[in-house]
């Protein structure tokens, strides 16, 4: 008897699993034009799936004959997904792209040249900075759209600041300030004064620019910089505040869980260096006075440039890569989409859609969109997308300074090991 | 209640008599002790259930005090709204789904193919049986992207197929286990059953299957809460959010660019220990009656 | 031929779904893939510059050998140990059963991750456990890379469960004959533990002595979720699994990721080998089984 029982259940669950399977053939939408099904995805966390959803249930409404699938995951499990997803031809049609890959997808043919789409007007561009839009450029390919920009920035605690005794000007500040303002801090409050400025694959670089100087070479085959001084001036700046506990540890940084376990949420340190869209949730989660200050030294190289937070491909695999631009042209342009948006993938790339949104915004999410106002006053060309063979130079990168900072090696020894290692990886991937 | 009989019908140890005062000692000493350690071992599960009743904000500040102050009770209602438009029911279905397909399938298909290695004899079995161990020691990191790129090609995409039908092959794990079981039951029995007019296929279902319903149990546990926890082939498959089961769904109330709703996730983790644990207390007698009678010996 | 009908199930499956893509990662090992562009023959360039040029290589696979060479007979004496203490028909002994076996089916999951960092953090309960016992210095746990390999090996061990209840399973199929006639003969606790009862039990403490050092080498989510991917701190949590996992998703490696798959493949069946090679000189099976 119990084994019967058992099996209609066994029919009844195969009954639902396929019932759940993926989507059948459909006619001619309500507007007359072909229906059209799009896989759109995106990493993120939960609020950003759910205004997401709703700007896509905002697209059917206005296009009939487009059904979306939405498919999104956070950070980790988005890049491990789409991975296999593109090695066997199935990428979605909308893809979310992230600096850090482009390369690797766009260079290996996986994504679809956008500027045909430009030119056509599908993505329409009018109120889109040049400049901008070349920030998901490889060559003369545009690969990728970007939707917002943000920009390196310093985050102060100013109570913090206040009560060590110390201000920035961060029109014309230096790193020697910087580094006096973090000691001062340490001294005069006992906590950190800047969070160790991670990760080095973001902040070293900047460094770099600050001093006329590049991380990767144009064509991706090398390391640009060729004085290691600037390596070991660099990293003995970042030994010398954590031996004068002005910047925490490496194992005290890596036990941060996330944003509301972050220092500067919890009030242990006076600066942080982070990306300008970041801002927002800092100061949602603290209810010190937080503000958004250029870094040291831009000016004169004009070493802060815009970089797209993140851009939308198309991959080249797409049979409906038309309607995906037009999603992207809307994504962008369309006033109603960016009222929900609220400029979460950073400030909208468009400057009529900036200045809309930025009326309908908290205080501090204005801050943000000032803050790159500001920037982009004194901001220089962008950086290029991350050569081939960049995820292992960052790892090295990393590696390198935890060693450093854990006192396995000297700054000089790092110096070395990181441009020969360096060398070596980015050679090995032009073939 | 009948005492438990091991195979040889000798009964099991019989409980020690109560009144008898250096025995009641004991009793007393064994209770404390293995309660202690008991609480200790369990402080991470009691600090993960406490959390799930703190404030998001406040979970990792107060994280040395196990008691919630102020005890909210919003991360399970917020969490079993869901995300992005799915209610949390919608993951605990598809998990269970899941899990139950794939728990039927790997154990009666396990216990079928168990029952050819271990009955019957035929050529090219030795062989066949070191394929099936060998299942076992490779690394899923490298199979995982031909396996995909043939389930693509299968058009299984998006869909529970590519997780739950290779179940239905037999599992290596459970495979030996059932093996190891089935020659305990003399063969004797089999012979009988074939004196009578019994096919193989009957001897399996009247005479097999239902001596070796504590393995079956075993196998049932062992599947279920692999399963359930699995992360790795959901994730590669289903790409529909509403597809998703319960393993998925708790990572996407993580996210490292903004505040991850750690409240909610850790109620949901809470709620969706709780099936796992009913199987196991359920079947935690057959369990160990079961694998006593595999014979590993 | 029945014997092909009753294990074609196996063969299909493992025809169609293991075979072609072992066969593929076989393959794979001796080429250059990046997932994208179609694989370059490269011969033994990868196994050549996993073996001589690799420092990381041979760091994660001394980190995986101390991991299972510390955490197996730990996880394995301490499941019989409770195994054993649990192995009375007390009233409760289920709901005791239960509740050792709840870490197991916590499982990997991220929830777990977190707590067990934050159980180990500077300021952690175990830290704070140690200075009440007396030892006034605080271990930062994760500033060390072998501390923080220790914190999965204890978390391997906290999730003894399933080790435990096969150890139970096999506690009760000893006939409490020889224990009463041991008694008899005037043997202490101890003394019928050690002649008795291990030797009974050792074909079963082999079935898990095996299952766990397999499952040991190819660890791979714990490592993962704890470390943020990261193997960190200075690789001392770098399991040989999440390293190929490195190669293979973070710099599209798959093709140097395949050929570490098959070393560890031909290195857990050499263990595997050696384990039942020396088995005999410490397992006894009971005459009578087959």
């Amino acid at each position: 008897m119990r084994r019967f029982v058992f099996f209609s259940f066994c029919v009844l669950l195969t009954l639902g699993l396929f019932g759940c399977s993926s989507n059948t053939e459909e006619a001619a939408g309500a507007d007359g034009k072909k229906k059209v099904t799009l896989r759109i995805a995106w990493w993120g966390g939960q609020p950003r799936h759910d205004y997401t959803s709703k700007i896509i249930e905002l697209y059917e409404k206005e296009h009939p004959h487009v059904k979306i699938e939405a498919e999104f995951a956070n950070w980790d499990d988005y890049w491990k997904k789409l991975a296999p997803m593109s090695a066997a031809g199935q990428l979605p049609d909308v893809i979310q792209m992230d600096m850090a890959y482009l390369s690797q997808y766009g260079k290996k043919g996986q994504l679809e040249d956008l500027t045909p789409y430009v030119k056509d007007g599908t993505i329409n561009t009018e109120s889109i900075d040049e400049k901008t839009i070349k920030g998901g450029k490889i060559g003369d390919q545009l690969y990728g759209f970007p939707l917002g920009v943000n920009v390196l920035s310093v985050i102060t605690n100013d109570d913090m600041l206040k009560e060590a005794g110390v201000e920035i000007d961060d029109g014309s500040w230096t790193w020697t300030d910087f580094e006096n303002l973090a000691l001062e801090v340490e001294e005069k409050t006992g906590q950190y004064g800047s969070n160790g400025m991670h990760p080095p694959d973001v902040f070293f670089p900047y460094y770099l620019r600050t001093k006329g100087e590049r991380f990767y070479k144009e064509d991706g085959t090398g390391l640009a910089y060729s004085d290691d001084k600037l390596f070991v001036d660099y990293f003995k700046r970042q030994v010398k505040l954590v031996d004068e506990k002005a910047s925490p540890t490496p194992d005290e940084s890596a036990q941060v869980k996330g944003m509301e376990d972050d220092f500067i949420v919890k009030g242990r340190t006076a600066a942080t260096w982070n990306y300008s869209n970041q801002f927002s949730a800092f100061a949602q989660l603290t209810d010190a006075p937080l503000s958004l200050k250029l870094p040291p030294e831009q000016t004169k190289e004009k070493a802060l440039f815009l970089r797209p937070s993140m851009l939308f491909s198309i991959p080249k695999s797409s049979e409906q890569k038309k309607e995906a631009a037009a999603f992207i042209d809307f994504f962008i342009n369309n006033e109603k989409a960016n009222a929900l948006i609220k400029g979460e993938r950073g400030v909208p790339v468009s400057s009529k859609i900036a200045e809309t949104v930025k009326k309908e915004l908290s205080e501090e999410e204005k801050k943000i969109f000032e803050y790159v106002e500001r920037a982009s006053e004194s901001a220089g060309e962008a950086e290029p997308p991350e050569p081939i063979g960049s995820a292992e130079v960052i790892k090295l990168l990393k590696d390198t300074s935890d060693q450093i900072l854990f006192k396995k090696i000297t700054p000089e020894e790092g110096a070395a090991k990181f441009r020969k290692e360096a060398d070596a990886i980015l050679k090995r991937n032009q073939q | 209640m009948e005492p438990v009989k091991d195979i040889s019908g000798r009964a099991a140890p019989a409980p020690l008599p109560a009144g008898t005062g250096k025995k009641r000692a004991g009793q007393l000493v064994f209770h404390i002790a293995t309660a202690g350690l008991a609480i200790i071992l369990l402080y991470p599960v009691i600090w993960l259930i406490a959390s799930s009743f703190k404030e998001s904000a406040s979970i990792f500040a107060t994280s040395h005090s196990l008691i919630p102050d102020p005890l909210i009770l919003s991360n399970y209602t917020e969490g079993w709204k869901g995300i992005a438009g799915q209610p949390f029911i919608t993951f605990i279905k598809n998990s269970l789904i899941i899990v139950g397909l794939s728990t039927v399938g790997a154990v009666l298909s396990s216990a079928f193919i168990a029952y050819g290695f271990a009955r019957i004899p035929f050529k090219g079995k030795a062989f066949w049986f070191s394929c099936m161990m060998v299942t076992m020691m490779l690394p899923h990191e490298v199979l995982m992207i031909p396996q995909y790129i043939i389930f693509a090609k299968l058009d299984w995409l998006n869909s529970f197929k590519p997780i739950v039908v290779p179940q239905f092959f037999g599992h290596a794990f459970f495979i030996f286990l059932m093996i190891q079981f089935i020659r305990t039951i003399p063969v004797e029995l089999d012979e009988a059953a074939k004196i009578d007019g019994c096919s193989r296929l009957g001897i399996f279902f009247r005479i097999i299957l239902p001596l070796i319903a504590p393995a079956l149990a075993t196998s049932a546990i062992f599947s279920f809460y692999w399963k359930w926890e699995e992360l790795i082939n959901p994730l590669l498959y289903l790409n529909k959010p509403e597809l998703y089961p319960v393993s998925l769904a708790l990572k996407l109330f993580l996210d490292t660019e903004t505040a991850s709703n750690w409240g909610a996730m850790f109620a949901m983790s809470v709620v969706s220990l709780v099936p796992v644990i009913l199987v196991f207390f359920v079947f935690q007698k057959s369990i160990v009656q079961g694998i006593s009678m595999s014979g590993l010996k | 031929m029945a014997g092909y009908a009753f294990i074609s199930p196996f063969i299909i499956g493992f025809l169609c779904f293991t075979v072609i893509p072992m066969g593929a990662s076989l393959f794979l090992s001796f080429t250059s893939y990046d997932l994208f562009t179609p694989p370059k023959w490269v011969g033994l360039d990868n196994y050549k510059a996993m073996l001589t040029d690799d420092e990381k290589y041979w760091g994660s696979l001394k980190v995986t050998f101390y991991y299972v060479l510390a955490g197996v007979p730990l996880r394995l004496a301490f499941a019989l140990f409770i195994a054993v203490i649990l192995n009375r028909a007390e009233k409760g002994v289920g709901i005791y059963r239960t509740l050792f076996y709840l870490p197991s089916i916590i499982g990997g999951s991220v929830a777990v991750a977190i707590m067990w960092r934050n159980v180990f953090g500077n300021d952690g309960v175990i830290n704070a456990l140690l200075f009440f016992l007396g030892f006034d210095k605080k271990i930062l746990w994760y500033q060390d890379p072998t501390s923080a390999l220790w914190t999965l090996i204890l978390l391997s061990v906290w999730q003894f469960g399933s080790s435990m209840l096969i150890f139970l399973a096999g506690l009760k199929n000893i006939p409490p004959m020889y224990q009463e006639a041991a008694s008899v003969d005037g043997a202490n606790r101890f003394q019928r533990f050690f002649l008795i009862t291990l030797p009974l039990l050792s074909p079963i403490i082999f079935f898990n002595l095996v299952m766990q050092t397999i499952s040991a080498f190819m660890t791979f989510t714990p490592a993962y979720i704890i470390s943020k991917g990261e193997g960190g701190p200075l690789d001392g949590t770098l399991l040989y699994s999440l390293y190929l996992f490195q190669r293979a998703f973070n710099f599209f490696q798959m093709g140097y990721a395949s050929a570490m798959a098959w070393v560890m493949l031909i290195l857990i069946g050499l263990v595997t080998f050696i384990l039942f090679k020396t088995s005999s000189l410490w397992v006894h099976y009971e005459s009578k089984e087959g």
